[in-house]
């Protein structure tokens, strides 16, 4: 008897999966539609805001340029009268309200450079670090404390009181060089450095684009 | 989360041996359901068999219709699916050439391979017969160039070109897909049965 029954109903299993094949394809329609989420998940990118790898001292900076390391772009966030005003020798001007414009996508989303944020303090720069982070991209990094930092380390360093230790003055000695590599001319040496106020070429910094593997496919 | 060698869960050195597992399982399924006999495969054009229509068709239609539902529930970005670009009038063409090449011949490339396999003569011709193909199309590219590499329209989709709603294209094309299926078993009745 019970046989009998799923004979019966299996003598309309092709209706039966028909049935279900347009239930399904009509279920898509019907979902209520949702916006997705792009970038990374809410708990890394917390975890990364929260960690203090990403900064990176001027010092770190100072001596990257004097090497011409060639591994790194520095993206000024800063508007760009400030950017002309004064900036970092080589840094791409992309002001924080169009960091997400398409013409500056190739800079930031590589795997080529690090890409070093700065703004005056490192509150914008740090906007400008979570945005991209979020939107997945590698690499990026934020210049502590930021131009400010700049200047009363590299530009401009304090000279040690006359009690402290010898990694101080080490210090100081190098990031009184390192200003002189920028620009920097102090009194003892006017008289031999007259001429040296050339400007740096800029260089060009050519970024490739991100190439996404494309799988290819056939029958 | 998904597409998976994309996205670098599974690296792209699988790809080979992931390549030839489904490889073998593709060439075991076609052959299982009789896709290495020209007379079964050319029966969707005389009316007397439809089971190549059928498979393909609930193939495409079950994937498609699983691939939006993993995309919904974000196990899957459609967006980065491979989406094979368009060259229109060598698709138009080389289209043609196919279906004349599957109604004279009885066989589509890989079912061909497949019969070749299990020694079937007629797959060895037909496979020789690409071979030549291959030949006079490599020695003649530079004659087939502009063609070939010519009109070229991106990866598109219908989506792209007419802004259709992709969940709207399925559910139509699924209530295509069962009126195919109850029409093509309504003139498998009428016509007479052929034994092969």
């Amino acid at each position: 008897m019970v046989k009998k029954k799923v004979a019966k109903v299996l003598s309309f299993r092709y209706k039966i999966l028909a049935l279900i094949f347009i239930v399904l394809a009509g279920g898509l329609v019907l979902l209520p539609k949702h916006q997705k989420q792009e970038g990374i998940k809410a708990e890394q990118l917390l975890s990364n805001v929260i960690s203090p790898e990403r900064y990176v001292s001027t010092d770190q900076i100072a001596h990257k340029i004097i090497n011409q390391d060639p591994s790194f772009i520095l993206i000024d966030v800063r508007d760009s009268i400030s950017y002309n005003n004064y900036s970092l020798p080589n840094a791409i001007n992309i002001p924080l309200k169009k960091l997400l414009d398409k013409d500056f996508e190739a800079y930031l989303n590589q795997n080529q450079f690090d890409v070093i944020f700065y703004s005056n303090d490192n509150f914008y720069a740090d906007q400008a670090w979570v945005l991209c982070n979020r939107l997945g991209y590698k690499n990026l990094r934020v210049l502590k404390g930021g131009m400010n930092r700049w200047f009363t380390t590299i530009i401009n360093p304090v000279k040690p009181n006359d009690d402290v230790a010898a990694e101080e003055f080490e210090l100081y000695s190098t990031r009184k060089a390192a200003s002189m590599f920028f620009g920097v001319v102090y009194p003892d040496q006017v008289a031999e450095q007259s001429d040296m106020q050339i400007a740096a070429p800029k260089k060009v910094i050519t970024v490739q684009k991100k190439k996404k593997r494309a799988a290819e496919g056939g029958c | 989360m998904g597409p998976l060698i994309p996205n670098g869960i599974i690296s792209m050195e699988w790809d080979s041996i992931i390549a030839i597992f489904i490889g073998i399982c593709f060439g075991f399924v076609l052959e299982s359901s009789g896709f290495s006999s020209s007379r079964k495969l050319a029966g969707v054009f005389y009316g007397y068999d439809f089971a190549v229509l059928r498979v393909f068709f609930t193939a495409a239609a079950v994937s498609v219709i699983g691939i939006y539902y993993l995309d919904y529930l974000g196990y899957l970005d459609v967006s980065q699916l491979y989406v094979h670009p368009t060259y229109l009038w060598g698709a138009i063409i080389g289209g043609v050439i196919m279906g004349v090449g599957f109604v004279a011949g009885g066989f589509c490339p890989g079912t061909s391979l497949c019969a070749v396999a299990i020694g079937k003569l007629d797959a060895w011709v037909y496979v020789l017969g690409i071979m030549i193909g291959v030949f006079l199309f490599s020695e003649l590219y530079t004659f087939f160039e502009p063609i070939y590499t010519g009109y070229f329209m991106g990866n598109i989709t219908l989506m792209d070109s007419f802004g259709w709603n992709p969940y709207w294209i399925i559910f139509v094309f699924s209530i295509i897909a069962v009126v195919a299926f109850a029409v093509s078993d309504m003139v498998r009745k009428r016509v007479k049965k052929v034994f092969y």
